[in-house]
């Protein structure tokens, strides 16, 4: 679906964002794009959605070359749920979803009401000015223009940014219920929840440059030293003991009167991005 | 069509919530409330009007107009004029010679200020100037002011209304989401000049008809709304540009008092008042605001070359406005 080679892109003289970058993303798999405010993920999702021009290396979507795919036909294949909920706020949601859908065909359409009821979104706020919503109900709004018109490509930036953890849990349900359906969807994000949670592969992107792709589990496998900590009461007092995961094959191996809890010391993502970048996302 | 009419409708909307319409309705209303109750009256006939005095020793004169002040002596004559503010003009008659006694003012005025004196002087002996038109002095005020206010109406209300819709778009930030839409983005930018046109034009036609007169307003409307349309779309456009390229509508404000200033302010000098400028004929708008005035008066404009440099012009600037919009829409949130 996706392939770009040797990617760059300067936004002055000076001002070099992308150093080459180089990855595949498969039709119907959810692809993380992860890495803090102004390491190039921002920029790499307008390059690929036609936004910014000008950039270096070769690029190709639905296996054309980005400088001839950009045409209607183009647009009418992809969702794009931009980091913040861009809205008229004039208008009620219906006649943002109205509007904005007004320019795909008629038959690649899915019905207004009826996206916005999969999101959530509260039937007595349909008719009423966005300006009145608050920041989750924005980002429904928000999902539900990306999804409208049933794009076989979505590319969503922070799309679980402003829910509380029921409206992530949602939006994350809705994501996969799309790849399911078929869809590629390019995840940007520093939420690493999400990327461990929704995405096939993540890249990790710091300074315009990838610095790890991998599966979450391969990149978390790879960093991890296979310790676990054991909780356990002994003598009535409670202790904490680390040790080799395998070496519980032959039990524990030592004294305890009581087992409480048995951690895992598997390394985050955030973890695993600090070790390739030498930084924190957020 | 169906993306237009899309865009069209979303664009009135914007436009109604703005209050756009309010404010060209109550624009035309005090405009034409101006123009019969404070205008007009305020320079009717008599305003200009200027005081002559006359100072005839040998008497040459007898059936001068009532209007004519008499000057005992050459003295009394000299004081008359220079106690008067009105632009006085004094009639010296020696040696059977008429000398016209004057404060210089402005050359063409002056020549007025005399010829006034003169056919005062001469009123009895039958004179009849030549009858060049058939406009009476308060339809030449009428279509001047007329078209004055249509001038300022469209270069500064039509041009700040095209940069506080498109303001509020950029602060929603939707004309971003335009970039992924699968129109030409071109579309976006005709649309909404498209829709300022279309009420520029119908402000003109109705200020037209309120202020010029039932009657007079068909003889006009054509030319004027041919005029009206080229500085509509020029102002529109830059409007349009400018607002993509500046940061907010406080930037804009300084960008809109230079062009507003350097717009309107040289062309009323130049067209409407006796100061001078050489380079005027320079000035692009001069020509503009001339056509407009000329459309007024029945004398359309028929010079090829003031349409075609008006054509380019707005080419030109509709390409720079969607080549801002292009750039507006890759900018970060």
């Amino acid at each position: 679906m996706i392939e770009v080679r040797n990617l760059t892109f300067s936004y002055g003289k000076d001002k070099q964002a992308l150093h080459g970058l180089n990855f595949t993303v498969e039709d119907g798999e959810i692809f993380g794009f992860l890495g803090p405010n102004g390491s190039g993920k921002s920029t790499t999702q307008k390059i690929l959605t036609g936004i910014l021009k000008g950039h270096g290396g070769m690029v190709s979507l639905f296996g054309k070359d980005i400088k001839e795919v950009h045409t209607q036909e183009f647009f009418q294949n992809i969702g794009v749920l931009f980091e913040f909920p861009y809205l008229y706020a004039n208008l009620s949601a219906l006649d943002n979803l109205h509007y904005f859908s007004s320019f795909y065909p008629k038959e690649q359409l899915r019905d207004a009401k009826e996206v916005l009821e999969e999101l959530e979104f509260k039937k007595d706020f349909l008719k009423k000015p966005v300006s009145s919503y608050s920041k989750g109900m924005r980002q429904r709004v928000s999902m539900a223009r990306a999804l409208i018109s049933n794009p076989k490509l979505l590319f969503l930036d922070e799309p679980t940014s402003g829910l509380d953890p029921t409206g992530a849990v949602l939006f994350r349900r809705i994501i996969e219920k799309e790849r399911q359906k078929g869809t590629t969807v390019f995840v940007t994000t520093h939420n690493m929840l999400d990327a461990d949670l929704l995405c096939d592969r993540v890249a990790f992107i710091s300074n315009g440059n990838i610095v790890a792709l991998d599966t979450p589990r391969n990149l978390k496998e790879q960093n991890s030293n296979h310790s676990i900590a054991v909780d356990y009461l002994y003598q009535g007092r409670r202790e904490e003991q680390m040790m080799e995961a395998r070496s519980l094959k032959s039990g524990i191996p030592f004294p305890y009167d009581e087992l409480l809890a048995i951690h895992s010391q598997e390394p985050t993502l955030e973890d695993i991005f600090i070790q390739y970048a030498g930084r924190r996302l957020s | 069509m169906k993306i237009l009419f899309s865009l069209f409708k979303k664009d009135c909307r914007m436009m109604v919530s703005g209050k756009f319409f309010l404010v060209a309705f109550v624009s035309l209303l005090l405009y034409t409330l101006f123009i019969h109750f404070g205008y007009l009256n305020f320079m009717g006939d008599n305003a200009n009007i200027y005081n002559v005095y006359l100072y005839d020793p040998a008497g040459a004169y007898t059936q001068t107009s009532p209007l004519i002040h008499s000057a005992a002596s050459e003295e009394e004559l000299d004081e008359a004029l220079a106690r008067d503010t009105s632009g006085g003009v004094g009639i010296h008659i020696k040696d059977g010679k008429t000398n016209i006694v004057l404060y210089a003012g402005t050359e063409k005025v002056d020549r007025h200020r005399a010829d006034y004196a003169l056919s005062l002087l001469h009123s009895g002996s039958g004179y009849q100037p030549e009858t060049v038109g058939d406009n009476t002095p308060e339809m030449k005020q009428r279509r001047e002011i007329t078209c004055e206010l249509l001038f300022i109406e469209i270069v500064a209300v039509g041009f700040l209304g095209i940069a506080s819709v498109l303001f509020k778009e950029k602060q929603m930030g939707v004309i971003r989401v335009h970039a992924i839409m699968p129109f030409s983005m071109s579309l976006f930018v005709f649309s909404k000049v498209f829709l300022f046109l279309l009420t520029d034009l119908a402000f003109a036609a109705l200020m037209t008809l309120l202020n010029v007169g039932l009657k007079e307003t068909g003889g006009v409307l054509p030319a004027v709304l041919i005029q009206t349309g080229i500085l509509s779309l020029i102002m529109a456009l830059t409007g349009f540009g400018c607002t993509m390229l500046l940061k907010d509508f406080k930037q804009f404000s300084l960008a809109y008092l230079v062009i507003a200033l350097f717009t309107a302010t040289p062309v009323f000098l130049s067209a409407n008042t006796a100061i001078k400028m050489d380079w005027i004929s320079c000035h692009p708008f001069y020509h503009v605001y001339m056509g407009l005035k000329n459309a007024f008066f029945g004398m359309p404009v028929t010079d090829p070359v003031y349409y075609i440099s008006a054509v380019c012009a707005i080419i030109l600037l509709f390409v720079i406005a969607a080549a801002a919009f292009c750039k507006e829409m890759g900018k970060e949130g």
